[in-house]
């Protein structure tokens, strides 16, 4: 019974995950960069409402606004002046960029809010269904992942911006011949994912307190998921989501805490080198 | 090309006498403490080097330093093994954990940021294990050495004397093995391996031999490096050590300093940990982070205007105006 509520927990989990990695993916799929900084934009955010609530006592629901917006704001920023110069050099100078901007975010967050756990206190009930329990910060974090994965979803499909986005995913070259501009869309797409970690950190809110490395597990974790469904694959991310969020909670309750990522970076190396294009990705490589 | 990137021999030799007499000289004490860890940092990025001038950028060199440091501690505090004896079984190892890494990395062709991932993640599983593990490895608090004093079969002096030789001894070493690869048929090999694999092995190269081999002995000499600073300072700490930080450390290092040159992995070390000290001492650590978030600066601006770090710019900019005066005459 206790095994059940760690899955449920498990499942819980994966929502949130499922957005995070939905952003990552999104960036890889478009902009054809691993955004390395990804956790550390929602604990930025977090750290944003933290401020906001407790310090300046404005409502939590505007405080979440202004720190979905300054993460917009810090993602365009940082392609406007680091991706878009670096978009036609090697893949690794990319990565090793955006990996300063995660020591850069970390390290203002250390000295801006110091090293010790900082958090919005809301206390939110626990709901009871049987034998399992259930908290409503982390039901409230599932559903509202799922709606906003679902707008994304409508938005990618449906809008004429959306469109044009795929459409660059797809073939740059011939999205560019059509009339759009690969760097205007870019710029739409790291708004978006910076709008999806916004949201992500409005919704860990209730759930964790934060610290400055805070976002580090979570970029990795949203990358074994990138990696698990297949980059740029958006469907298998979702899928990989849970796959994750369930196996981290049901080992590190059956081991110890630790267990858990360290069971799903064992999954992450032994996908990466036998099945590197995901478990619903098509095989692309030849050698 | 090739002279340009080493200094004449007299020169050579000179700046080995200086270092030689250095700790003997009227300074502070804390000078002979910032020689040693610059030695330390240099051999290991130099380390790293030795793959990352031929594209392979890894990210798990402090979880080399770290599994050859956590071993021989572990023997000594434990099994009061000399570390002389403890560090082989920790290098052995560390040998056979980037043998397999490597083997299983490059026989499936994870190349660029694939492979760079993939070491990160290597890393935080390292960091993980020995976080978990924290009945015999202190987890986060970290691990310190049973202080004997002054016992030189345990690789412990209270002087900082010896181990400002045994940093230097490495740092030789590690550009001594530096100089062996590149003058070797496996530099022209890894090169042709870092322009294009398939191209490499179409025309007899073993591509996963030579990749792995050049991790193995890169991980060997970071190993060695993680003995000597756990030993220095008698201390280790998984976040410190083994995480994505120190092994980002490594790499801003060979960044800033340039990769591809044998000079450029020290330069950087020097410039970093000898500001990072600077820093510490002067604004105390308050002021680190900030440090930190100017060097994140620098090398986002390093890799945007110069790629090739500031050793290898300096390089080339003198190689350029020497042919042009060459061209003149």
């Amino acid at each position: 019974m206790v095994l059940l509520n760690a899955i449920v927990s498990g499942i819980l989990f994966g929502g949130s995950l499922a957005l995070l990695a939905y952003g990552l993916n999104l960036c890889f799929g478009v902009v054809q960069v691993i955004h390395f900084f990804y956790g550390q934009c929602v604990m930025l955010g977090l750290y944003i409402i933290y401020s906001a609530t407790v310090l300046w006592h404005i409502p939590l629901i505007v405080s979440c606004l202004i720190a979905v917006a300054a993460i917009i704001i810090l993602n365009v920023v940082v392609q406007l002046a680091v991706v878009q110069p670096l978009l036609k050099a090697p893949m690794i100078n990319q990565f090793l960029a955006l990996a300063s901007i995660m020591t850069i975010l970390e390290n203002s967050a250390m000295g801006i809010w110091g090293a010790t756990y900082k958090g919005v206190p809301i206390s939110l009930p626990v709901l009871t269904i049987g034998e399992i329990y259930i908290r409503t910060s982390n039901l409230i974090a599932f559903v509202g992942c799922l709606i906003v994965v679902g707008l994304l979803y409508l938005f990618l499909n449906k809008t004429y911006t959306g469109l044009a986005i795929r459409a660059t995913a797809q073939d740059k070259e011939m999205a560019s011949l059509t009339g759009m501009n690969p760097r205007i869309v870019y710029v739409i797409t790291l708004a978006l994912v910076g709008a999806l970690a916004g949201v992500v950190a409005a919704f860990f809110v209730p759930i964790y307190p934060v610290h400055p490395h805070f976002g580090g597990p979570f970029t990795v974790m949203a990358f074994v998921i990138v990696i698990l469904g297949g980059m740029g694959n958006l469907a298998g991310g979702f899928l990989a989501a849970f796959i994750i969020g369930v196996v981290t909670m049901v080992v590190s309750f059956l081991t110890i805490p630790e267990g858990g990522p360290i069971a799903v970076y064992l999954i992450f190396l032994v996908v990466i080198v036998f099945r590197p294009q995901g478990l619903l990705g098509v095989r692309e490589r030849t050698g | 090309m090739k002279r340009l990137a080493n200094l004449p021999t007299g020169a050579l030799l000179f700046i080995l006498l200086l270092a030689i007499i250095f700790p003997f000289a009227p300074l502070s004490l804390y000078y002979t403490h910032v020689m040693i860890l610059i030695f330390i940092w240099a051999a290991v990025t130099t380390a790293w080097s030795y793959m990352a001038r031929f594209g392979m950028i890894s990210l798990c060199h402090g979880a080399w330093m770290g599994i050859a440091a956590y071993t021989s501690v572990l023997l000594f505090n434990f099994y009061h093994l000399s570390p002389w004896m403890g560090m082989w079984l920790g290098l052995l190892g560390v040998a056979i954990a980037a043998g397999v890494i490597g083997y299983a990395c490059f026989r499936f062709g994870l190349i660029g940021h694939y492979f760079a991932v993939t070491t990160l993640v290597i890393t935080e599983l390292v960091a993980l294990v020995i976080i978990a593990f924290r009945h015999i490895t202190g987890g986060r608090l970290g691990l310190s050495v049973k202080p004997l004093g002054t016992a030189p079969l345990y690789f412990q002096f209270e002087s900082k004397v010896p181990f400002y030789f045994a940093a230097l001894a490495l740092l030789l070493l590690s550009l001594y093995i530096w100089r062996k690869i590149d003058q070797s048929k496996a530099q022209k090999a890894l090169a042709a391996i870092g322009e294009d694999e398939v191209a490499a092995s179409s025309i007899g190269i073993n591509v996963v031999r030579y990749k792995t081999g050049v991790a193995v002995i890169s991980a060997l000499v970071t190993g060695m490096g993680g003995i000597v600073y756990g030993q220095y300072i008698m201390y280790l700490n998984p976040i410190t050590m083994v995480s994505i930080g120190a092994s980002l450390v490594i790499v801003f290092m060979g960044i800033l300093g340039g990769m591809l040159t044998l000079w450029g992995p020290m330069v950087g070390a020097i410039l970093m940990t000898g500001l990072q000290e600077y820093i510490r001492i002067a604004y105390g650590t308050v002021l680190m982070g900030w440090a930190w978030v100017a060097y994140g600066v620098i090398i986002v601006v390093m890799i945007i205007f110069l790629p090739e770090g500031l050793h290898g710019t300096l390089i080339e900019a003198l190689h350029k105006r020497r042919m042009r005066k060459a061209a003149r005459v």
